[in-house]
């Protein structure tokens, strides 16, 4: 008992002890409510401190507080400096308190873990990364992570987006540049006002403070973080990248610099590949033709290969090393491409894109953006636009991996800002017909063809490559999943690149695919194409409605019923219409005793206020529904 | 004359296989080929797999194991082009000895308006990364590729550590045309080799003779054993050399990528080396591992192992403390089991040795797994518990077949009772008393008493996890449902359970079982989710409109709602290894269906029992009627947590009737 009495003095000492000193503001308990109700962690403090002081001389102070409340919120942390031979980290230091603001650990520059900066899809990279490794104990903890780097690059100026991601909440973060250097400083705010963010800049000096953010919850179809949160950028009109000074007054000047400094020089070739390709293209004066052939020898010759070195990774490598090794990455393979259409008097400019997840290159910002290289043939303003990262990808085509964006061309007299070719709604078109017999048994035969084009097709293509073998199950587990005792008999696929449609011809048949059981015949008239998507349903839906990708579905299937049934009741036209799209289901008697079932989808893509993502759900819902329909048999009389 | 042809007949032989697979020489046909003959499906195939392991002695270093390898691969498609990039992953600690990796030399050979064109790997494409503060890693790429191409490549590996021979591995995802490995080893060092996976190769054993000489200023200082050597500069020592030779042509390749596979890499052939003694000249054998007994003895006589286990110091008062309000045995196992979990917490690292000593890991709060349940043993030992660690080998590290100590890579603990043996893993949040995680479930472990003497312990539970669920649904005319669902999780679904939900916020555990089931819900409610010792009891109500089919003023609804099975996990034709589910389980649904006014049961489902050759599994399915209400009841249990794939086109026939049956509706008729 004693024991117990000075084991709880001693507590209650300590905790004074604590209260005491300064570090009682880290303790998780003076998270205001409101930040870490539906917060993985929360940003306590965060600072980033940016000189410039000559074109070539920056330096980075970034000290960075962060309390974990869960597990997840330990991916967070984010306890890491990246570095390489022009990025110098001169101080490093993380200190971990736990939930009461006690001091657990001090981890100094070399405990940090030091590894390469490659992901899962490079080979090798020359930039490379610090981090800090620890273990929680419990939760909620404290990291304080500080750092500081010098570099004599300015192309890439820290940006500012103080909610790092959905979940964090934030009691204060700042951002401020000292830029002494007299070289104008251009900024982009992004949802700045829409938050309450304090501009407190003066000067030469810019100076951002966000204090008391609630967390934002995520929500599926919406728009993405970055345009949905506020976000500083930042970029001087004149810079300097790995010891190469530039301009980027605007993206004429910005294209010019990329060009002389980046691609000019890089662009040469053997003289017997440029013989090569020459002889290839002799037969035509038709520059589409002859960038067609170019094209498929590039892609015959090449494959994807990331390697990430030179200027700040923005440099090609040269094209008479593509040639010769036959890889490249994004840049390599495009910069290659150029070459090889310059050798046969096609002209086509490198073009700087934002990849995957769909976003411009800002036309009113000019600074180092984008994150991938495809490549723009002008053809007289009739633009065709090239993948050189695939080897598999139809001439012209660009799917949804850079479609519908604004890109930088790079000419050599500057850079211009062109958007890329949408794919959308209808253009997205499948049509499956099918016809189908069912036998008294229940089973089904079936002769099915699907003919997919635009982003359905971007989505189908790849099935060619396939063995037989995978493509089977593919059928089996994936696109026809619902169907059980599916046996495929012929499959016969075939890609047309010119007019980029995919058409897949399936026999099979489907064993005990109705219930036949206590006299009845029941069956699921959509046979082929059922769409069971339905958005997940929120009870408070907070952000608005997004859906990214429009396409069309149209299905004809003439359904043979089994000898001696007859339909009990032909369902009437069923057909929904509103601003997300339409969906027609239409049945009719055929003469021979067969019926036909038509179906129609469309979805439209766009962007909608949170209050329509209720009525969106519940036409989605109504498809799922509709296309589980259930038609019964009778036998003839 | 007889006697010379055969011996000229094998010099041909001998000499044309050497021709076969000479670095940088390939024949035209070989690029012309379009497809793998027994294999018309693959990507690529290893034409030639090449490995030579070897011993070296050096004044510098001492032994050293020289690997040399060479790999040629034909590329028949595209997707087969991830084959030309090789990676060789190498131990580079930032302090200790290192090994090496050298002579890497490669070839591209396309066939080129007919004639053989060969392009040679280049300084350029090979990158040099550090992953770790231990490994390193060389890649390659292989340039000028296309589909056609043959591509091969070579280099060195040397290593400083004499005790350690990588893995041999025979089966990969492509197939293997031809494979040739020569393991020689010092007759000094005798190896355990257990095999694994489904594809063998018997070895040829020889013994060459041969010997190793001693110089430069380092003599003497190397002892071999007991015998110190005081051998004079430059002398020689005899010292044969056994050497094993696995030949075979033609491996099938195997791919994973179906439903309930542990890790596909352990049912690939291959044999593991794992020396078990050592016997230098004039001393007596030392030996490293012969039975599990020896093994265990081993294990347990290393520093950062036994020996952890008797400090106990500085967890004394810690331990006190915690004792005191503690009553009953079980409370107190409980009450440090818990203890430790929030002391000490696992930092992601397995090992059957201890990363740190526990002194400090219980100072610093993290630690590897051998720290965290040596910990634990000890604790209990300290509180008077009959406690042992227990080696195991995780689910990933592979089957311990034969006894060696690489087959343990992690330890566990437990605690003798009169009523038996109780396992004990404090390294995972939610596991209790006999429910471990999921990566130890794997066949049996070593149970290490405190003198060294070992017994073998099964780590797979006899009694089956269960997820046992009651419905009660009340059907409205219109087609709507609306109704309660109380579920409980039992032993490890109950640690599955909270893994998976715990750490979610409620709202989304709730939105994802709402999109799962196709229900709204409302009155979610889980006890015990906390309180890891009680099974998990959830109860909600439900409402939706999606359960019901209206047909021709019918109703058709599925007996089991949701829970309903409605498509065969099991779809491809064959398979070749083992469906593992892990653990013995057991599915219980009971639903009870009041239907609605106005309407009489047409037909309900019949009754089914269908069972598994050999006990391995069976399903119960029972539809009963009484006034308005409707009764089902369905139960799905498999015995085994492994089932081996001779079973397989049983069991996929099995899980088609599940499927027919449990979609079997249940008809309405307006009355």
């Amino acid at each position: 008992m004693k024991f117990t009495k000075l084991y709880l003095t001693l507590f209650l000492g300590f905790i004074s002890n604590v209260v005491l000193s300064q570090e009682i503001q880290l303790a998780s308990f003076l998270i205001p409510q409101e930040l870490k109700e539906d917060a993985n962690a929360v940003i306590r403090d965060e600072s980033t401190v940016i000189r410039i002081t000559a074109i070539n001389q920056m330096s980075v102070k970034v000290s960075r507080t962060i309390t974990v409340l869960n597990k997840i919120g330990r991916g967070y942390v984010d306890a890491f400096v990246g570095y390489d031979n022009d990025t110098k980290i001169v101080g490093l230091s993380a200190e971990i308190y736990d939930a009461l603001g006690k001091r657990l650990k001090k981890v100094k520059k070399k405990d940090f873990l030091d590894f390469s900066a490659v992901d899962g899809g490079t080979l090798y990279s020359d930039n490379r990364v610090k981090q800090l490794e620890y273990t929680p104990t419990t939760y909620p903890y404290t990291v304080k992570f500080d750092y500081e780097y010098e570099t004599s690059s300015t192309g890439f100026i820290p940006r500012w987006r103080p909610m790092d991601w959905f979940y964090i909440g934030v009691q204060k973060s700042s951002y401020k540049i000292i830029n002494s250097t007299g070289i104008k400083l251009r900024q982009k705010k992004v949802n700045l006002d829409k938050f309450s963010v304090e501009d407190l800049s003066q000067g030469h000096v810019i100076n951002y403070i966000m204090k008391d953010q609630k967390p934002l919850e995520y929500e599926r179809n919406t728009k993405s973080f970055v345009e949905l949160t506020p976000m500083l950028y930042v970029a001087l009109d004149d810079f300097a990248l790995k010891g190469v000074k530039g301009k980027a007054t605007n993206w004429s000047e910005f294209g010019k610099w990329m060009n002389n400094k980046l691609l000019e020089g890089r662009d040469v070739l053997d003289a017997a590949t440029v013989e090569n390709v020459k002889k290839m293209v002799a037969h035509t004066n038709d520059p589409v033709e002859k960038a067609k052939i170019v094209y498929k020898f590039m892609q015959d010759k090449t494959r994807y290969i990331s390697v990430q070195v030179g200027i700040g990774g923005w440099e090609p490598i040269a094209a008479n090393q593509v040639d010769k090794v036959g890889y490249g990455d994004c840049k390599g393979l495009t910069n290659y491409t150029k070459a090889l259409l310059d050798a046969v008097g096609v002209t086509s400019y490198y073009t700087v894109v934002y990849a995957k997840n769909r976003k411009d290159i800002d036309k009113d910002f000019t600074s180092m953006q984008g994150n991938h290289v495809i490549l723009n043939i002008p053809n007289e303003g009739e633009d065709v636009w090239l993948e050189c990262t695939s080897q598999i990808m139809p001439f012209g085509f660009l799917g949804d991996f850079t479609d519908d964006r604004n890109v930088l061309v790079i000419t050599p007299e500057g850079g211009v800002i062109k958007r890329t070719p949408a794919y959308l709604n209808e253009f997205n078109l499948q049509a499956m017909n099918a016809s189908i017999s069912l036998d008294v048994e229940g089973n089904v035969k079936a002769d099915v063809v699907i003919k997919s084009k635009g982003i359905q097709y971007d989505n189908r293509f790849h099935l060619e490559s396939l063995s037989n073998q995978e493509l089977k199950k593919q059928y089996k587990t994936d696109i026809w999943s619902y169907n059980n005792n599916l046996t495929i008999h012929k499959m016969n696929l075939s890609n047309d690149k010119d007019s980029i449609v995919f058409t897949e011809k399936i026999s099979m048949d489907v064993q005990n695919y109705a219930t036949t059981q206590q006299g009845a015949y029941l069956f699921r008239a959509n046979v082929f194409n059922k769409n069971s998507y339905v958005p997940k349903r929120y009870r408070n839906r907070k952000l608005p409605l997004q859906i990214s990708r429009g396409f069309k579905d149209v299905n004809e299937f003439t359904i043979k019923l089994p000898a001696g049934y007859v339909l009990e009741a032909l369902p009437s036209d069923y057909i929904l219409e509103n601003k997300f799209g339409s969906y027609k289901v239409v049945f009719k008697a055929l003469e021979d005793g067969s019926i036909l079932y038509k179906r129609a989808l469309l979805i439209k893509a766009g962007d909608y206020p949170k209050e329509d993502y209720k009525p969106y759900r519940s036409f989605r819902k109504k498809i799922a529904k509709y296309d589980n329909l259930r038609l019964s048999l009778i036998k003839k009389s | 004359m007889k006697k010379i042809t055969t011996i000229l007949t094998l010099f041909i032989a001998a000499n044309l296989f050497a021709q076969e697979v000479k670095f940088g020489k390939i024949t035209k046909a070989a690029l012309e080929e379009k497809m793998y003959p027994k294999d018309s499906v693959a990507d690529a195939a290893y034409v030639y797999r090449y490995r030579r392991t070897h011993y070296e002695y050096t004044a510098r270093e001492g032994f050293v194991v020289i690997t040399e390898v060479h790999n040629r691969v034909k590329i028949y498609t595209k997707e087969g082009f991830k084959k030309a990039t090789e990676s060789i992953g190498y131990y580079k600690p930032d302090k200790g000895s290192s090994e090496r990796v050298s002579d890497i030399k490669g070839y591209t050979f396309n066939l080129e308006n007919g004639k053989i064109k060969k392009t040679k790997l280049a300084k350029s494409d090979i990158f040099e990364e550090k992953l770790s503060k231990y490994r390193s890693v060389k890649k390659i790429t292989m340039p000028a590729l296309k589909v056609g191409s043959i591509i091969e490549w070579k280099y060195k590996l040397i290593s400083p550590y004499d005790r350690v021979i990588d893995d041999l591995e025979f089966q990969f995802d492509i197939p293997v045309k031809k494979l040739n490995y020569i393991i020689e080893t010092p007759e000094w060092y005798t190896f355990n080799k257990r095999p694994k996976g489904y594809y063998l190769i018997a070895s040829k054993e020889s013994k060459r003779s041969g010997s190793i000489s001693f110089s430069g200023n380092r003599v003497g200082t190397r002892t071999f054993g007991g015998s110190d050597v005081t051998s004079p500069q430059d002398s020689q020592i005899n010292l044969a050399f056994n050497k094993s030779v696995y030949e075979a042509n033609d491996i099938p390749g195997l791919k994973g990528g179906e439903p309930f596979v542990s890790s596909i890499r352990n049912y690939r052939g291959g044999m593991k080396y794992e020396l078990s003694a050592i016997t230098y000249p004039n001393s007596m054998p030392k030996l490293l591992a012969l039975t599990w007994e020896d093994v265990a003895k081993r294990i347990f006589k290393a520093g950062s192992f036994g020996g952890e286990l008797e400090k106990t110091s500085f967890f004394k008062d810690d331990l006190q403390t915690l004792l005191a309000s503690a009553k009953t045995n079980n409370e107190k196992i409980i009450a440090i089991l818990e203890f430790v979990k929030s002391k000490v917490k696992w930092n992601g690292y397995y090992g059957k040795y201890t990363d740190a000593s526990l002194r400090k890991a219980y100072k610093e709060g993290a630690g590897n797994v051998a720290v965290i349940n040596l910990l634990l043993t000890s604790m209990l030992r300290e509180a008077g518990f009959d406690a042992n660690p227990v080696l195991t080998s995780t689910r990933a590290n592979g089957i311990p077949i034969l006894p060696t100590s690489n087959g343990f890579n992690y330890v566990i603990s437990s605690i003798t009772t009169p009523n038996g043996v109780l396992l004990l893993d404090a390294t995972n949040e939610y596991s209790t008393v006999n429910v471990l995680p999921f990566r130890v479930m794997n066949w049996s472990g070593r149970l290490i008493k405190k003198d060294g003497t070992s017994s073998e312990v099964p780590l797979i539970p006899k009694r089956h996890r269960l997820e046992d669920n009651f419905v009660s649904v009340k059907l409205s005319d219109d087609g709507s449902i609306e109704g309660m669902v109380r579920t409980k999780y039992t032993g490890y679904n109950a640690l599955s359970y909270r893994s998976r939900n715990n750490p979610v916020k409620e709202e989304d555990v709730i939105s994802k079982l709402e999109e799962n089931y196709s229900v709204e819900i409302d009155n979610f409610k889980v006890t015990n989710d906390k309180n890891i010792v009680k099974p998990i009891a959830r109860v909600f109500k439900f409402s939706s409109e999606d359960h019901v089919e209206e047909i021709s003023g019918k109703l058709y609804v599925n007996p089991l709602l949701f829970f309903t099975m409605k498509t065969n996990p099991f779809k491809v034709e064959e398979r070749k290894y083992p469906i593992d589910f892990g653990i013995p389980w057991k599915d219980k649904n009971t639903v009870t269906i009041e239907i609605p006014e106005g309407y009489t049961v047409e037909s309900v489902p019949t009754v089914a029992a269908i069972g598994l050759p050999d006990g391995l599994g069976l399903f119960k399915f029972q539809v009963k009627q009484a006034g308005n209400k409707i009764k089902v009841i369905s139960l799905l249990q498999f015995n085994q947590g492994v089932i081996i794939p001779k079973y397989y086109a049983q069991l996929k026939e099995f899980f088609k009737q599940v499927v027919e049956k449990q979609t079997e509706k249940i008809v309405l008729v307006k009355s």
